[in-house]
């Protein structure tokens, strides 16, 4: 294959990765953080790519402004979810175990909540509309400028995050209270402000990765599923709570599956991708990227 | 004025109007009794109307089966034997998932008893449905399954209308030849559908020449197909085959435009001859796409009837392939229960054991395939989907470059 | 306490009154009550026997999928050739086998990896037999052409719900299950007290595992066809878990009766309105971890009156947060 080909075929795999990157990012925020598994994260992410759609088709909204607003809207949805029903478990649970678990318990609820909400309301049919969908040429590769346009949004949005966590004094709260969490509240973090808040962002996020898909791809009340599965893998290669790996490990997974495809099947895709995440699982459970072992 | 009126004039004019009054009470009598009395004739069926097969089901098969109970009760009912009963079709959603298109089978011939069965969507639904339709007894003829394997089963109470892998690939294959194609790259969807194409294909090949490039299966209803796509455009096959899904055939032929793929001869297998298809990406955009597809209005008088009978019924046009081969099934079916009646195994013989007149032409079965019907293949051409193999099927010749897609 | 003699009876009893019950539905039931029985025992098979290992040692499995569909294929691959009681005994046997294999591996990780990794293994093993089924055979599913009776299925899954309500009265008694209740109390405590707490995990694992194995073997028959998509779906695994935690995962009969209600909320609901019946899971769900961690086996009037007191709390408050507003506005106008 020449090597333009090889590169077209990496950047796709980038511009996948920057999405998963992007979904994963907001998980390890809420799980990082407050050691909540959310595996509900793609059902609303499904959510923000529907409402971008209706706004779209119904009411001739340009996808690019839902972006914002999606990120708005479920990050509203997130502080609300997490004030009924994460806060009354982080209260009621006797330790972290038990909370762990019941938040996951809670959040499979909530999983078979939206989605089900989701196709009682719009249905099982696939839905989409087209944005951007002529071929932009770089140097001798084509692609479509709806696929460029996501790739540079979730990347956007992806380095803001890690640097608001990085620079600003929320960000240090936020990594002091992932560090340590005693710790934390002892000088003066408030925890009960900051974890509503960090939920509600780590759900804007998923809202808007889902805003940007549906420029370029179908919706369906079942697509969120499979990027939440994408999203555990991606923390799990990053390690948890790790941002940096989060985004390194999401854009690596898109990668690799592009080149799995390529070698083999796209059948193969899903197998590919659960065998590495149970690789990755056993083998190094704290991340690939965390020093320690 | 009176003294003309011949029902009032005179003592024979009373006479003559009672006896039309008394003549007329008579028929009512027998006629509307009759009609009152006549129990409908209960059709169950499950389909999609959700879900990723829905665009295939509400094309070719579910407007099908509505347009004939409209159709039959307009002109009284189905004919059962000489007696006009009503049809009632009791269907549900299967929501394009083969386990409740099971299970709602099940409860349709195992607790409502109906009195016939109309099939489901699909090579793989079929594949399900087709073993407990044979257990239960209910002849089933079948416009959207397509497999060697359902043949292989020998189950005696199951029909496949549509031409099989077998014959289709091969037809694909001749056309190929006669037109100097060397080489080839197909993609072929997970489902038993694409599994078996791409199984035949192979073998088809194997004596013609020509050699297979690349081959690839992907997961039905896959959101991206760009990097295969891509790969393939590397190797510039002379023609590309998709065995694919109408929303796979839509993805593929987007995908293919956006990375400015463009071989001789583009050919994806279902969803191709649906207006669907030409709605989506435009008749300009779908000119010189090739695909299954066996018919249009022009290759038949009965053809163009139905044809506009169907867009008059259902507001939209029925689809080149499977729709034609749907009502060909509804025409043997009725033409079987007005012979025989409603006698489950009496209509299975008189399906298995004769020659039926349909808009597609004779259909005959050698067991559960059509072997009336040969393989074809149709082309998109100035926004119609023509027949252009094999040569004395064809409404219009073949054009033999893809231009651009537009 | 519970080697109380009094509460074992009591246990008996109740599991011969319900199996007494339940043989005599296929005689005087409809092919639809039958049909509901039968959804409403597999559950209660699959929610009991997952609460023998998971309630008590409190490691979540989300691998019931994995077991069912693996007794699913048996079934599908040997019906013809080893005969009915042949792939049930298979099933359960293949299943054990993996659920071995699989628990060496990962039992050693805890809390939601453990859970996470479960669900990953059952997909991974339902991407690989499709896949091997797609290159290696060239199908998508498999059709069963030896049916056995109604009858014949019915009993075979009422008596695997009762030997699976059996085991668990029992193994509650035993060492072994003593052992199962120290590790979820405090695992590295019961391992200085001398429990092989590895065996003893891979071992319950593995019993979860054959039950779910025998299950899926058995009804696979129902189905006629089976595909990796339909015995492999995860959603057998969570309904599994969702009637455990909701009856009460540290209880006996609480996955039992939560087992009948909500097969029987399923059966009904399935074909007309599936979303409704999903949303109102999630939603029982969640309102039970929130509310009843326990489950509904831990209900009591002293709950109730719990709920009934909170409640009067928070509209006191409320009044008062209004009153004290009002006030506050009075005072200063």
């Amino acid at each position: 294959m020449s090597l333009g080909s090889w590169l077209e075929l990496i950047a796709s795999g980038l511009i996948t990765g920057g999405v998963y990157a992007l979904v994963g990012l907001g998980l390890n925020l809420q799980y990082g953080l407050m050691r909540i598994l959310n595996i509900a994260h793609g059902e609303f992410l499904m959510v923000g790519a529907f409402l971008t759609w209706m706004a779209t088709t119904s009411f001739g909204v340009s996808p690019l402004l839902m972006v914002p607003v999606s990120f708005a809207v479920l990050m509203a949805v997130g502080m609300l979810v997490h004030r009924l029903t994460f806060r009354r478990l982080a209260a009621t649970s006797p330790n972290l175990d038990i909370f762990e678990a019941r938040g996951l318990m809670v959040a499979f609820g909530l999983m078979f909540l939206v989605q089900n909400f989701a196709d009682a309301v719009w249905g099982g049919d696939l839905r989409g509309y087209d944005y951007l969908t002529e071929p932009v040429h770089i140097g001798g590769s084509q692609f479509a400028a709806n696929k460029l346009l996501l790739l540079a949004l979730s990347l956007s949005f992806s380095i803001a995050l890690i640097v608001m966590l990085r620079l600003t004094l929320l960000g240090k709260g936020v990594r002091a209270l992932m560090q340590s969490p005693t710790g934390a509240q002892l000088v003066g973090i408030d925890t009960a402000r900051l974890h509503p808040l960090m939920f509600g962002v780590g759900l804007g996020l998923s809202g808007v990765a889902g805003s940007l898909l549906s420029m370029a791809y179908t919706v369906s009340p079942s697509m969120g599923e499979p990027y939440t599965v994408t999203a555990l893998i991606v923390i799990t290669l990053g390690g948890f709570g790790n941002m940096g790996g989060a985004l390194a490990g999401g854009l690596a997974l898109g990668v690799i599956e592009a080149l799995g495809m390529h070698f083999t099947n796209p059948s193969l895709k899903a197998l590919l991708s659960y065998a590495v995440f149970i690789g990755v699982l056993l083998w190094k459970p704290n991340g690939l990227f965390n020093k320690r072992t | 004025m009176s003294q003309h009126n011949p029902l009032t004039a005179g003592p024979g004019g009373l006479r003559r109007r009672s006896v039309v009054q008394a003549l007329a009470a008579g028929a009512a009598s027998v006629g509307f009794p009759a009609i009152a009395q006549a129990a409908p004739v209960r059709v169950g069926y499950a389909i999609s109307r959700t879900g990723p097969a829905t665009p295939g089901a509400q094309t070719s098969q579910e407007p099908n089966f509505l347009m004939w109970a409209e159709q039959q009760n307009a002109a009284g009912g189905l004919n059962v034997k000489g007696v006009k009963r009503p049809i009632e079709l009791i269907s549900s959603d299967d929501r394009s998932d083969i386990e409740t298109c099971v299970r709602s089978y099940e409860k349709l011939m195992g607790s409502d008893k109906v009195d016939l069965i109309l099939p489901p969507w699909g090579s793989g639904a079929n594949f399900a449905v087709a073993p407990l339709a044979n257990r239960f007894g209910y002849p089933m003829l079948a416009p959207t399954a397509l497999s060697r394997r359902l043949v292989e089963m020998k189950l005696p109470y199951f029909f496949l209308m549509l031409q099989q892998p077998k014959p289709m690939c091969e037809a694909l294959v001749d056309m190929f030849k006669a037109n100097g194609v060397k080489t080839v790259a197909v993609i072929y969807t997970d489902e038993l559908f694409g599994l078996e194409n791409y199984a035949a294909f192979k073998v088809a090949l194997a004596s013609s020449g020509m050699t297979m490039v690349e081959d690839k299966s992907f997961p039905t209803g896959s959101k991206d197909l760009s990097p295969v796509l891509r790969s393939i455009k590397d190797k510039n096959p002379d023609a590309f085959v998709g065995f694919t899904y109408p929303a796979d055939t839509v993805l593929a032929s987007r995908q293919s435009k956006e990375i400015g793929f463009n071989p001789k001869f583009f050919y994806a297998s279902v969803g191709t001859a649906f207006p669907f298809y030409r709605a989506t990406l435009t008749p300009a955009g779908v000119e010189g796409v090739i695909g299954m597809g066996s018919w249009n209005p022009k290759t038949s008088p009965g053809a163009k009837a139905y044809f506009d009978a169907h867009v008059k019924s259902q507001k939209k046009e029925p689809d080149r392939w499977a729709s034609g081969a749907c009502w060909a099934s509804l025409e043997i079916l009725t033409a079987a229960v007005a012979r025989v009646g409603l006698d489950r195994k009496a209509i299975r013989d008189f399906v298995a054991g004769n020659e039926h007149d349909t808009i597609l032409g004779k259909i005959k079965f050698a067991g559960s395939e059509n072997v009336g019907t040969p393989g074809t293949v149709g082309q998109w051409q100035k926004g119609e989907f023509e027949v252009v193999w094999p040569q004395s099927r064809a409404t219009a010749p073949l054009v033999t470059q893809k231009p651009a897609w537009a | 306490m519970l080697l109380d003699r009094r509460l074992l009876g009591r246990d008996v009893l109740v599991l011969f009154a319900l199996a007494g019950w339940a043989l005599a539905v296929p005689h005087y039931g409809s092919e639809f009550v039958v049909s509901m029985a039968l959804t409403c025992l597999m559950y209660v098979a699959l929610a009991t026997s997952w609460t023998l290992f998971c309630g008590t040692t409190r490691y979540l499995s989300l691998a019931t999928a994995a077991f069912f569909g693996i007794g699913a294929y048996v079934s599908a691959l040997f019906i013809e050739t080893w005969g009915w009681f042949g792939v049930i005994a298979g099933g359960a046997g293949v299943a054990a086998l993996v659920a071995v294999l699989m628990g060496s591996a990962v039992l050693h990780l805890r809390g939601t990896y453990f859970a996470v990794l479960t669900f990953g293994m059952t997909e991974l093993i339902r991407h690989a037999i499709a896949y091997w089924e797609k290159q290696v055979t060239g199908t998508v599913g498999r059709v069963l052409t030896v049916v056995p009776e109604r009858d014949t299925v019915y009993l075979t899954v009422l008596a695997i719900a009762l030997l699976s309500v059996a085991v668990s009265i029992v193994v509650r008694r035993t060492r072994f299950g003593l052992g199962l209740m120290g590790i979820g109390a405090d695992e590295q405590r019961a391992q200085t007290l001398g429990v092989n707490t590895r065996l003893v995990k891979i071992g319950g694992f593995a019993l979860t595992a054959a039950f779910a194995g025998a299950v899926g073997a058995a009804m696979s028959v129902r189905w006629t066809y089976i595909d990796p998509t339909t015995v492999f779906n995860p959603f057998i695994g969570f309904q599994t878990v969702l009637i455990a935690l909701i009856g009460g995962v540290a209880t006996l009969w609480g996955p039992l009766i939560a087992a009948v209600v909500f097969s029987l909320l399923a059966e009904t609901l399935r074909l007309q309105a599936p979303q409704l019946y999903l949303m109102t899971l999630g939603l029982l769900l969640i309102l039970s971890v929130l509310y009843l961690p326990e489950g509904l086996a831990s209900l009591r009037w002293s709950t109730l009156r719990q709920w009934r007191d909170d409640t009067r709390a928070w509209w006191k408050a409320l009044r008062a947060g209004k009153a004290g507003k009002s006030t506050r506005k009075a005072a200063g106008a």
